[in-house]
Order: structure tokens, then C-alpha cells, then sequence
């Protein structure tokens, strides 16, 4: 049973890869080589899927990527991992890491111009607060750019967050852990045991933002604050602790010293030790280029939105998806990233080429792969039975998607399955923080609380979303005709 | 027409709550012959009815005993009162019923359909006297009816699919008993293929039909693996023990062979075409149930093997972030109590009084401190700390304001400091007696 799927999984696609292929050769433009830039589709898949690639220090990253090269700053850093390496997922202890370019500097912030939600961020403040505060320990020389910055110790930023927000209760320093915690799982902080220093995502803040940068952090107060009796740093009028390129190192390199070996190298270079920041050739570009200055910031706003909204975005608001030319540039765009446009009547967004997907998740080593951990699957599993297939079966839902009105209650989860109970709670906050569960309120009696899929199952193609029908059918009911059936069609 | 013209049968509504987990089964064993045909279905019939789907079955049930095409119920609700009638008369012991006791048990239903339902079922011999005599007023309900509707009830439940189970076991232990003859085998085979070609006729027109009709009305139909394993044993069983009857034989086993792979294809058509999530539908919800209580984390994560999805990338916009610094939540600043003193105080209420028992308690603070002579220097009385100092020094300036106390405090411009002592500096200061008037 195990093995079935499996094997059935890579003759399916095989079937498909036909019908893929000739779907992202078709609009590619017959003169110009299209197949470089898709073949860096499935590294932008695994980039999308696990996070930050981790690069050798010689190996070159893809089209559309920015490469990071963390130079001398990091070789302490592997080292200092050490123990604390799982904290931080393989790639980020990497020297050389690779993240997706955006086309023409855009960010998800784009989206806000044109009033689509991004993804939330769960407990937005305190995460960005807690940044803040990590931004100020670990961006030394504010002359230079933010990253790579100097490592600086967890006791300081915490000691940075007490003093931001004038309170050091237990709770507080616990909230302010957890949301250390979601960024170093986002990328945006590294953390290798007590030490912080800045992620590979603080390296895609635009150069024109790092001014707020700056100014917030000049006028935050430094770790020492905090000891001394609470100051509320946010009165702009009146700087409190400006803190010179000599004073804030010294900070930081105090803490970073204890558990590093490394002093925070020459805080007066630009980037310390050799770090660079380079972008590869942009694989939209040639895309773009065809197209006036309007129609290409219309086409980059859609590829942000499809992208990065967290609902599929209506094609009223968006002129890229409206218009069917520019929207078949859009979806070669999008099939350069390993990305194809999924349409529900007049609302879009991206998922994963079938195609591609299949090759990020048939790739070798994908047992150890980051991503979902066993736990994580078994409970997304529960949660679609209970609240899609139960629904279903019942009659409840009619429509044909994999979101669902009907929430499982975590006590469901907990007290009648097989699940170990220690995992669900940290698998919960994982699913809910990938946005692949969404929490619901309780709001009466007839209406507990509890959780139901989140939205990226907006996310799956028509092919993924039959698969998983199947895959569900085929685990749930592997003796009924059905299964027999689905059996019989993929042999 | 008339309510006792009709021939109305007694069946139970199936609601939802009615719906019961299928029986277990034996384990399911691959068929060895030629077409394995699909895998067994252990429960087919748990999708909800609607009240027409209800009837469209009481039809098609009794239609081979109804006198004409309007005779069965038009309304599910109808069969609650028999089925409420027959609780009834199960609790009612052997004095069993008046007409006013059943109207009794029945008043949730209005009168005039109670009373239409008991003609009908008086009618029909479910309720009779219970004797035969003019004016009876006692009723009682008859076993045959109550059978009938147990069993209809399970037909309700999966279509007759256990009734063939049952049929097929029985005929299995028949054809086995040494007194049956060759005549009652051949009819027994007959019968049987008549019912799986039957069946099998109606899964294909149902496969070439709507697939909403499929949808609807397949998982009653397909039959299980196990059923067609029974079928091939009785018909071993019929063929070792009459070969004679070859040609019987031959048309069971086409019939059972043509039910399969009618079944395989209804099943087919559905995973084809039933949208990404709809099939879901086919499986019953006890299915899915027993499925996630029972299911080990790995089975369960394994379903999502080969599934990519995002991991979590939340933007934090510069701006954003000065946001948050700037709205965190700003804590109440403490503001200091005032300083008190460690003595016990009398409390503002006693202080505040300006009677006569204030006045006493001053002059005899100044009168002991006086301790008899007209005047004393206040270096010899402040003495000891601060605390102690500053009370007496408080009462003496308070006798010293009350013109009604012949006490008065002098000073003098002199201040005598000591930075080592308490209090630092003192001003020179006198306590007199002045004399009154009286």
C-alpha cells in the first residue's frame, strides 16, 4: 500500500509530463532558447517549497536568484551551529544561499497598492517587534546594508526586545522566544544555539527601505537599556541611545565573543568579511522587455499577487490577468519559477506545476528533505478527512474545492486518533504558520472552533487536487472499487 | 380515492440518526479465477436519502405487491405512526391497546391522519381485534408486520445487499442438504442468476446514464467481492453435486461474472468523472471515521506523500516593522506612592478634629516637654531620630498656632549644622509658656 502510490504518483506524471511540457513550450517564443530558463524551474520550486537554497561555495545559483555569500562572516557560523544545527534547517548554516529574485525590485508590499492581503503573518507585531529588536543587536555598522550584519547573542536581542517594549515579564520573554523561533523557521534570522545574526531574507529588503531601517534602529534603545530602569524609547523628538558604529559593536561582540571565538570582524567594512550579495541574470527580463513600462509594472503587480496574495486574487483588479496576451506572458513568468496560473471562475493565483512538482518531490533524498514532517502530513490528513471528506460523505459541501466551512476541533484531533499528542500541537502551529491550516473561532455552541484548511489549497492544481482525492480514497477505503478503480486507471 | 382502497405498506423512515455501521465482515480473499472483478464493499449505504429517494425505494420494494401504482406512502412521515404504533404496542404487554391509547401514542401526528393511517393498517391485518367481536375496543399488532418492517429497514440500509449474502448463505447450506433435489438446485441456480443479471442490467444502464443518477444511486448497487465469491461457491457447490445441471450453471456464472464487471465499471466512471473532491461522497462517512481514529501516522502522513506545498515566507516590509515598533504596547507608568510614615497614624479623621480632646493631647505634649519651667530650648526635647523628632516638633507647631494654648515656638535666625547628624541642620528654637490672662 505504501508502495503504491509512489509508483503510481511518478507514472501519473509521467503521463502528464507530455501534456505539461507542451503547455510551457507553447508560449515561450520560438527564437529565443526557453529552455535555460525553465530548467531552473524546479530550484525555484525548491526554493518556494523548502526555503533558502543552501549552494556550494563555488557553485553558481540559477537564473532569477540572489546568491549570498555569507564569505568569512560565516565560517564561524557552521561551527557555532554545531549542536544547533536543526534549530536552523540545513540550508541556512550554508555559506552560500540562494533566494528568489523579484522582477524589478518589487516586493510582496506591492500589494498593498493594489488593496490585496498578503499572507498574514502570524502575531504580526510581536514577530516584527522582535526583528526590530534583532536588527538593532545584529546590524552593526549602519552606514553598511543591513545584512549580513555580526551575530549577536540571544540574551541581547532579548535584552533589545525587553527594552522596546518596557515590559521583561516571563510571558513576554516567552512570546518573544516563539516569534524568534518563526523567523529563524522563515529565514529571516539564523540562530545556531545563543547565537542570532540576520537571515538571507533581511538581504531582500529593497536598498531604498534600508533609510526606515536606519532610522528605527538609531532610535531604539541597545541591550544595556533595559537594565536600567524602563525608558520608553519611542519618542522620536528624543532620541535616547543613538548608538555610534563604535558603541553597538562592542555591544553585540561582548555577547558574541562568549559563545563565538569570532569577534564580529572589522564592523567598520561594508559587508564583513567578504560577504557579497550577488543577482543573477533575471529570467523575467527578457519576458518584460517586450513590454511598455505600464504594461510591465501591470505584469509584475499580477506575478506579485498570484504569488504572494494570500486568497487567489480577482482578475478585475489586476490588468495582467484580465487581458489574455499579457496573462500568457504571466504564465510563462510564472512557469520560469516552476509556477503555473490556477484559475477559479474570475479569481487567480499560482501552484506548482505538476510537472515540477513531481521532480521536487521525486528528487533523491527527498526522505530527508525539509519540508512537512511525518507528524505534520498525518495531522493535514486528519484535517481534510474531518472537515472535507466527513462533510462530504454527509452531504454538506457542494462545492468542488478542498476548503471547507466545517472546522475539527483540536480535541477530535487529540483524543480520538493515533496520534501522538505531543507532536499535534507544534505540527498545528507549523500547518498554521504555512498557511496549509487556518485556525477558526468558536462562535457558539452549534459553531465550535477549530481548523479547516487553510489557503493554500487554493494552491493545487486540478491534477493535485484529483491526487489527492485518490491518495485519500486509496488510505481510506483501499478494499472499496473505488480504490480498485483508481488502481486499475493508473497501472 | 379512497384512504381504505389503498394499499399502503408499512415502512420505517430512515433517518440519519437510524443509520447504522455496516456489519463487520469476513476478511476479504482475492478471487484466484479469471476476472478478480473489484474489491469488496463492505458498506455501501450511508449517504443520505432524501425523502424522495426514500419513496423512489418504498416503490420499487413493494411494487410486486401493490394492488395499483399510487399505493405506496406519499409522504415518509407516514410511516412514523405505524412505526410509532408498534413501539407502542411492544410496550403495552398483553392488555395491548385501545383506540384512545394508540390515538394517545400517536398525538404528535394530527388526528385525521392518525385515523386514515389505522384504517389502512387495520386493513391490512397489521392491527386487528383482539377478538373478533363487534365493539371491540382492544387492538393488537401483528409479528408479520413488525418482521416486515426489520426488513425493510435493512433493505433501506444497503440496497439487499445482505439480504443476498443471506439468500446465498442460505442456498449454500441447501444446496449441501442431502434431501434437496435437482429440481430445487436448478430453480435455486435459476433464481439467483436471474438476480445478479438484474442487478448488473441496472449498474450498466446506471453507468451509461447521468452521472448524477450514477453518483446517486451506485453504492447501493455495487455489489462486494464477497458476494460474487459466495455466488462461484454455490455454484460449485450446485455443479459438483448435479453436473446435469452444466447449463444452469453456466448461466449463474455469466450472470455473476457480468455483475462484476458492472460493478468495476460504475466504479470506474466515477473516479473518472466525478470533479477533485466529489468522489469523497462515495465513501461513507463511518468509512472516513474509522479511517482517521485508526490509521497509524504513518499511513496518515503517507497520503500526502509527493505533495508540495509552500513553506511559510511572511514578508516584513520595513515599514511595517517601524510600525510595530511604533504601535507596541506602551506599559502604564508606575507612578511612586507617596512617602508615609512608618509610625501608626491615627488616621486623617482623628487629626482633623479640633475638639477639645485635640487641644488636651497638645498642651500635655508641651506641657511634658516643658516638664514644669516657663521655657525650654528645643535642642534639649529633639532628640533621638528623625521620626520621633518630627512629631513632637509637628504637635509644638500645632500648639504654637492655637491661639487658645498659651504655648508659642521663638526662633531665632541661628542654624546649627551637622552634616554627619539627623536632622543636618537645626534652627534655634524655643518652647515657652506665656502667661494668660485668666
Amino acid at each position: 500500500m505504501t508502495e503504491t502510490p509512489t509508483t503510481d504518483t511518478a507514472k501519473n506524471t509521467d503521463a502528464a509530463e507530455t501534456s505539461t511540457v507542451r503547455l510551457i513550450t507553447t508560449p515561450a517564443d520560438p527564437g529565443e532558447g526557453a529552455d535555460p530558463a525553465l530548467a531552473a524551474a524546479p530550484a525555484h520550486a525548491r526554493a518556494r517549497a523548502y526555503g533558502p537554497l543552501a549552494l556550494g561555495l563555488t557553485e553558481p545559483a540559477a537564473p532569477g536568484f540572489v546568491r549570498l555569500s555569507l564569505g568569512d562572516a560565516v565560517t564561524s557560523a557552521p561551527t557555532t551551529a554545531g549542536d544547533a544545527a536543526p534549530a536552523t534547517g540545513g540550508p541556512a548554516t550554508s555559506p552560500v544561499i540562494a533566494l528568489p529574485a523579484w522582477p524589478d525590485g518589487a516586493t510582496p508590499s506591492i500589494l498593498d497598492e493594489y488593496g490585496t492581503a498578503p499572507v498574514p503573518v502570524e502575531r504580526s507585531g510581536e514577530t516584527r517587534r522582535v526583528l526590530a529588536a534583532c536588527l538593532r543587536a545584529c546590524w552593526s555598522d549602519l552606514s553598511a546594508e543591513p545584512w549580513p550584519g555580526v551575530p549577536a547573542s540571544v540574551a541581547d536581542v532579548l535584552a533589545c526586545y525587553r527594552a522596546l517594549i518596557g515590559r521583561g515579564d516571563d510571558m513576554t520573554r516567552s512570546r518573544a522566544v516563539g516569534a524568534l523561533r518563526r523567523l529563524a523557521d522563515t529565514g529571516w534570522i539564523i540562530r545556531s544555539g545563543d547565537v542570532v545574526r540576520l537571515g538571507p531574507r533581511c538581504a531582500t529588503w529593497p536598498p531604498e527601505s534600508h533609510s526606515v531601517l536606519r532610522e528605527l534602529v538609531r532610535r531604539l534603545p541597545g541591550p544595556q537599556a533595559a537594565a536600567g530602569p524602563v525608558t520608553l524609547p519611542l519618542d522620536a523628538s528624543a532620541p535616547l541611545d543613538q548608538p555610534t558604529p563604535s558603541e553597538t559593536p562592542a555591544a553585540s561582540s561582548d555577547a558574541a565573543h562568549s559563545g563565538h571565538g569570532e569577534p564580529a570582524a572589522a564592523p567598520a567594512d561594508v559587508r564583513p568579511g567578504g560577504a557579497g550579495r550577488d543577482e543573477t541574470a533575471s529570467d523575467l527580463d527578457k519576458l518584460l522587455s517586450a513590454y511598455d513600462e505600464r504594461r510591465r509594472a501591470e505584469l509584475v503587480a499580477a506575478f506579485m499577487a498570484v504569488e504572494h496574495a494570500a486568497e487567489p486574487v480577482h482578475e478585475a483588479r489586476f490588468a495582467a490577468l484580465r487581458d489574455p496576451a499579457l496573462r500568457r506572458t504571466l504564465a510563462e513568468m510564472l512557469a520560469r519559477r516552476g509556477r503555473t496560473l490556477i484559475q477559479r471562475r474570475d479569481t487567480w493565483t499560482s501552484g506548482y506545476d505538476d510537472d515540477v512538482a513531481a521532480r521536487v518531490a521525486g528528487a533523491p533524498g527527498a526522505g530527508t528533505r525539509p519540508g512537512l514532517s511525518e507528524g505534520e502530513r498525518a495531522v493535514l490528513t486528519l484535517v481534510l478527512v474531518h472537515s472535507v471528506a466527513i462533510p462530504r460523505a454527509d452531504g454538506l459541501l457542494s462545492e468542488d474545492t478542498w476548503l471547507s466551512p466545517y472546522p475539527v476541533a483540536v480535541e477530535e484531533l487529540r483524543r480520538r486518533t493515533l496520534l501522538p499528542i505531543g507532536e499535534l500541537e507544534s505540527a498545528l502551529r507549523t500547518l498554521r504558520q504555512a498557511g496549509l491550516l487556518t485556525q477558526v473561532k468558536a462562535v457558539s455552541e452549534e459553531a465550535p472552533g477549530g481548523y479547516v484548511p487553510g489557503p493554500q489549497f487554493h494552491r493545487l492544481t486540478a491534477a493535485a487536487r484529483r491526487r489527492l482525492q485518490e491518495e485519500l480514497i486509496l488510505a481510506a477505503g483501499p478494499q472499496t472499487p473505488l480504490a480498485t478503480a483508481i488502481r486499475a486507471r493508473r497501472a | 380515492m379512497s384512504p381504505p382502497s389503498r394499499t399502503v405498506l408499512r415502512v420505517p423512515q430512515q433517518t440519519s440518526r437510524e443509520r447504522r455501521p455496516a456489519p463487520p465482515r469476513p476478511a476479504h480473499r482475492r478471487d484466484t479465477g479469471r476476472d478478480p472483478g473489484p474489491e469488496a464493499l463492505p458498506e455501501t449505504l450511508d449517504a443520505a436519502l432524501t425523502d424522495e429517494a426514500v419513496l423512489a425505494t418504498y416503490r420499487r420494494m413493494f411494487a410486486a405487491l401493490a394492488r395499483d401504482s399510487g399505493a405506496v406512502v406519499d409522504d415518509p412521515a407516514l410511516v412514523d405512526i405505524a412505526e410509532t404504533l408498534f413501539d407502542a404496542f411492544a410496550e403495552a404487554g398483553e392488555e395491548w391497546l385501545t383506540h384512545e391509547q394508540m390515538r394517545h401514542a400517536c398525538r404528535a401526528h394530527p388526528t385525521d391522519r392518525f385515523e386514515s393511517r389505522l384504517r389502512v393498517l387495520r386493513g391490512l391485518g397489521a392491527i386487528r381485534e383482539v377478538f373478533p367481536k363487534p365493539n371491540q375496543l382492544r387492538y393488537r399488532a401483528s409479528f408479520t408486520s413488525v418482521v416486515g418492517l426489520m426488513f425493510i429497514r435493512r433493505m433501506m440500509d444497503d440496497g439487499g445487499q445482505s439480504e443476498m449474502h443471506r439468500l446465498l448463505a442460505l442456498e449454500d447450506l441447501n444446496a449441501a442438504d442431502p434431501r434437496t433435489t435437482m429440481e430445487e438446485a436448478r430453480q435455486s441456480a435459476g433464481n439467483l442468476a436471474r438476480a445478479f443479471r438484474l442487478w448488473a442490467l441496472e449498474l450498466i444502464t446506471l453507468t451509461n446514464g447521468t452521472i448524477e443518477e450514477l453518483r446517486e444511486q451506485a453504492p447501493k448497487l455495487w455489489g462486494t467481492e464477497e458476494i460474487a465469491r459466495r455466488a462461484q461457491s454455490l455454484h460449485g457447490t450446485i455443479l459438483r453435486r448435479w453436473p446435469d445441471l452444466d447449463r444452469t450453471c453456466t448461466e449463474l456464472r455469466a450472470a455473476i461474472y457480468a455483475y462484476s464487471d458492472a460493478s468495476r465499471r460504475a466504479a470506474g466512471r466515477l473516479a473518472d468523472s466525478a470533479g477533485t473532491t466529489r468522489n469523497l461522497t462515495l465513501l461513507p462517512a463511518e468509512t472516513w471515521r474509522t479511517f482517521a481514529q485508526t490509521a497509524s501516522k504513518e499511513r496518515l502522513a503517507a497520503v500526502l506523500d509527493g505533495f508540495v506545498f509552500d513553506s511559510p515566507a511572511p514578508w516584513h516590509d520595513p515599514a511595517a516593522i517601524a510600525t510595530a515598533v511604533d504601535e507596541a504596547p506602551r506599559p502604564a507608568p508606575v507612578r511612586p506612592a507617596p512617602p508615609r510614615s512608618p509610625l501608626p497614624d491615627a488616621g486623617p479623621v482623628e487629626s482633623a478634629d479640633g475638639g477639645v480632646a485635640g487641644l488636651d493631647r497638645l498642651a500635655a505634649v508641651a506641657e511634658s516637654t516643658l516638664g514644669g519651667r516657663a521655657s525650654v530650648p528645643l535642642d534639649e526635647v529633639l532628640t533621638g531620630d528623625w521620626a520621633a523628632m518630627r512629631r513632637v516638633l509637628a504637635d509644638l507647631a500645632s500648639a504654637d498656632l492655637r491661639p487658645e494654648l498659651p504655648y508659642r515656638l521663638r526662633w531665632s535666625d541661628a542654624v546649627a549644622a551637622d552634616p554627619g547628624g539627623q536632622p543636618s541642620w537645626r534652627s534655634d528654637g524655643t518652647l515657652e509658656r506665656v502667661p494668660t490672662d485668666d
